[in-house]
């Protein structure tokens, strides 16, 4: 049909030009809540390694020494398995912590390359009958030939998972209404378009342009809108990480030490953030055209 | 090359802008259609554009049932088809050589093709010399002649037209109307809605009538009137 680049360019910068200023407040809107949506990625993929060791309603780290004999190891596991409140148990041995140490502390090259796996320690994950006698338990061990270290910080953590669940809830939820919004101005600036070329419109008609000849240059201006605020919040969720890596450095937040963001999730939350502005930018137009542009 | 058969169109229930017409037109006619505002002159040129479509009968226009065309296609059964009207529609931010050009652009003709027709097209229409002039620095005759330029510029082998002149004051009309003739001597039908009594009697071309949406009159070398519409 003919559709050539130079005209689809053409009439796409025209138009955007044209309505240049409810172009740029349709951007805006998109690139704000797509930086929302990626903070709040962002939050759940920290949460989630931070609080690794603790999936699956583990209440008890216990830590062994790196140096721990098998003797030393074996009472822990018989206590383990005749203390009445335990309801069950794992080991995790050295090669997978160690594999974890590496993935949790990925943006930090130099803490990498002075541990080794021989001086990781390997623990044991405790599932407890009764939460709330994590403290007691842990006491048990504390202390006992081979234990590095008992950690049963398990409410903290609850509490962390919790408060960044609302906040991702919350989040989340500025960012569909504020992504809803920006659909309805892209709707709204491609209408204003569709009716300022409304003379261009019946004179393509008139001489036999296709229907796609016409609507593409519309729905092109709708996608580079999405797509030009996606990259907006594209930006933005690469400040937001390193922000966030400055605070958990800067204040040594000890619960929050696991929260890393690696360039795994940041490239992922990239991803999503410019899928999500490309396909508000393309429905919002693709509504409007569908809509006013009468073909 | 433009076939109606027992055509019925009706806009409002039980009001019919068209009841019962069939007309046929052969290839390289002049046809004035006349009669009142709201005979139904402009429903049948909307009929043959494919703009709208017959509730019954069958409209074949270029050797195609025009029921049956996907409406996708209907762009391209446009190609065949010139119009003109009465507000020449162009594009007032376009000089008389892009208006023209644009036509063949948004049907995918290359630049190239653009350059070779679009000044032969506009000698053709006299406006050689005001090419590069916009809609504005043009006279009436003038505009309605790019309008015609671009009607013609893909050499359709239909040329519809809803009052040409009906903007335009007598002499300038002539200009148009011998523009229009000359485009019917290469053998394109020409299909003329209009109410100038002066033009239709002295061309003496064929002279459809419709009144109330029926064909009241049809006539091979036809005046406007025999005093009963006047």
């Amino acid at each position: 049909m003919g559709l050539s680049v130079e005209y689809v360019v053409r009439e796409t910068a025209g138009n955007l030009w044209r309505n240049r200023l409810m172009s740029l407040a349709a951007m805006l809107t998109i690139a704000v809540s797509l930086a929302l949506v990626g903070s709040a990625l962002l939050l759940k993929q920290g949460v989630a390694t931070s609080t690794q060791a603790w999936k699956g309603g583990v209440q008890l780290l216990i830590f062994m020494q790196p140096n721990a004999t098998n003797a030393q190891s074996k009472a822990i596991v018989t206590q383990l398995g005749t203390l009445p409140s335990v309801q069950r148990y794992s080991y995790v041995n050295k090669a997978v912590s160690y594999q974890e140490f590496r993935r949790l502390f990925a943006n930090q090259p130099d803490l990498l390359n002075s541990v080794s796996e021989a001086q990781i320690p390997p623990s044991y994950r405790v599932v407890l009958k009764n939460p709330s006698e994590a403290p007691s338990i842990g006491q048990i061990f504390n202390g006992q030939p081979g234990v590095k270290a008992v950690d049963y910080n398990f409410a903290a953590i609850q509490t962390l998972e919790k408060v960044s669940s609302i906040a991702q809830g919350v989040i989340i939820g500025l960012a569909v209404i504020l992504l809803l919004s920006a659909t309805v101005l892209i709707l709204n600036v491609i209408r204003v378009a569709i009716f300022s070329r409304r003379r261009e419109v019946t004179v393509m008609k008139l001489v036999g342009a296709t229907n796609w000849f016409i609507r593409i240059p519309f729905m092109l201006e709708g996608f580079t809108q999405g797509l030009v605020g996606a990259l907006i919040a594209g930006a933005a969720v690469l400040g937001i990480r390193a922000l966030f890596n400055y605070l958990i450095q800067r204040f040594q937040v000890h619960l929050l030490s696991g929260f890393v963001l690696t360039s795994h999730d940041v490239l992922m939350t990239e991803l999503v953030v410019f899928a999500i502005g490309v396909v508000v930018g393309t429905t919002g137009s693709a509504l409007a055209v569908r809509r006013y542009l009468d073909v | 090359m433009i076939r109606l058969e027992n055509v019925y169109k009706s806009y409002a229930p039980g009001q019919f802008a068209l009841k019962g017409v069939s007309l046929e037109v052969e290839r390289g006619e002049f046809v004035f259609l006349i009669g009142p505002s709201g005979s139904g002159k402009s429903t049948m040129l909307r009929l043959l554009l494919r703009e709208d479509i017959a509730d019954q009968g069958s409209v074949w226009v270029a050797g195609k049932d025009l029921s049956k065309i996907p409406s996708w296609k209907v762009p391209y059964f446009r190609r065949n088809i010139g119009s003109i009207f009465q507000d020449f529609r162009l594009l007032p931010n376009k000089s008389a050589y892009e208006n023209v050009a644009f036509a063949l652009e948004v049907i995918g003709k290359s630049r190239k093709a653009a350059e070779k027709q679009v000044p032969q097209i506009l000698e053709l229409v006299g406006l050689a010399d005001k090419m590069h002039r916009l809609p504005n620095e043009l006279s009436g005759g003038e505009q309605q002649r790019v309008a015609i330029a671009r009607a013609f510029v893909n050499r359709p082998l239909i040329l519809l037209a809803d009052e040409p002149t009906g903007n335009l004051d007598p002499e300038t009309a002539w200009g148009v109307m011998r523009l229009l003739e000359r485009i019917n001597r290469t053998g394109t039908a020409v299909v003329m809605a209009t109410h100038d009594v002066g033009i239709v009697d002295q061309m003496r071309r064929r002279v459809v009538e419709i009144d109330s949406g029926a064909i009241a009159r049809d006539q091979i070398r036809g005046v406007y009137g025999l005093g009963v519409h006047q």
